[in-house]
């Protein structure tokens, strides 16, 4: 009857810690997006920026992708670039869009849900505004 | 105490083996393969892992079942440009969310991590030149 006790009390511990595969979740928030209309000049991102959204996997955005606008949202410009792909990852994976406000990386859109994801405090980047849109 | 052993690595590898892709290989198979439709683009679904190979769940994309997570295998699916969600369900339901623009080609690999009974399996979007090195091997597993 002790064994089995304990090995209940083992099952009960042990299945939290299987579940804790999916626990992390990525914080969305509505967002009104509206696709760019006026050209805006692209950047070229000078340095490579991580950008953690608390859920243990950060977004590695790589020095020297060129980003152009694609629209806005209240958080910022959303911009996306072809030289690399950009997700946010959680217990599940979202294609992302960067935001940008006052040269500070505010957070992503997310294209398919039509959301935002913030970052919990804007990260300044070193970026390079190329002339020509 | 040879003989046995040696039934052992047999039985093993025999279990290893029929879990994996046996198709043509992408290598020889991609040149030939059609094209993109007008409007429409392109995702290869590919999987390297051998590890957890009895473990294959369907692979949906917006709920419709396209293929299934075979190890060493790929298959693709052509869809017009739009919003997609892919989906593989073991003991936990993993999803990728992505866009597909008109003639472009996406390429999502499936991983596979320890699971609590179960391994899971989760789709990743991969870059292009990456995917397109890794998947050369991969075997094609689709209809």
């Amino acid at each position: 009857m002790n064994a089995l006790l304990k090995c209940l009390c083992l099952a009960g511990l042990l299945l939290p810690a299987g579940c804790a595969f999916d626990i992390s979740y990525v914080k969305k928030l509505p967002a009104t997006f509206s696709a760019a209309t006026a050209s805006a000049p692209d950047f070229v991102l000078q340095q490579d920026v991580t950008v953690g959204l608390g859920t243990g996997f950060p977004t590695r955005l790589r020095r020297g992708t060129r980003w152009h606008l694609v629209g806005t949202t209240e958080y910022g410009g959303v911009y996306a670039t072809k030289d690399q792909i950009v997700t946010v990852e959680a217990s599940n994976i979202y294609e992302g869009q960067l935001i940008i406000s006052n040269q500070c990386v505010t957070g992503f859109y997310l294209p398919v849900e039509k959301m935002v994801t913030p970052v919990s405090r804007p990260i300044h980047v070193e970026i390079q505004t190329l002339n020509s849109p | 105490m040879k003989k046995i052993l040696g039934l052992l690595f047999l039985t093993t590898c025999a279990a290893l083996m029929t879990g994996c892709a046996s198709g043509p290989r992408y290598s020889a198979l991609h040149s030939s393969e059609t094209p993109v439709p007008a409007g429409d683009g392109r995702i290869y679904i590919y999987r390297k892992a051998v590890l957890g190979a009895a473990v294959q769940p369907d692979v949906r994309v917006n709920g419709e079942v396209v293929g299934s997570a075979v190890p060493g295998g790929y298959f693709f699916i052509d869809r017009p440009a739009g919003n997609y969600q892919i989906t593989t369900t073991t003991e936990v339901e993993r999803t990728l969310s992505l866009t597909l623009d008109p003639a472009q080609v996406r390429y999502v690999r499936l991983n596979i991590g320890m699971g609590f009974f179960v391994g899971h399996v989760w789709p990743e979007l991969i870059d292009n030149q990456e995917a397109e090195q890794a998947i050369q091997s991969c075997h094609f597993v689709g209809k």
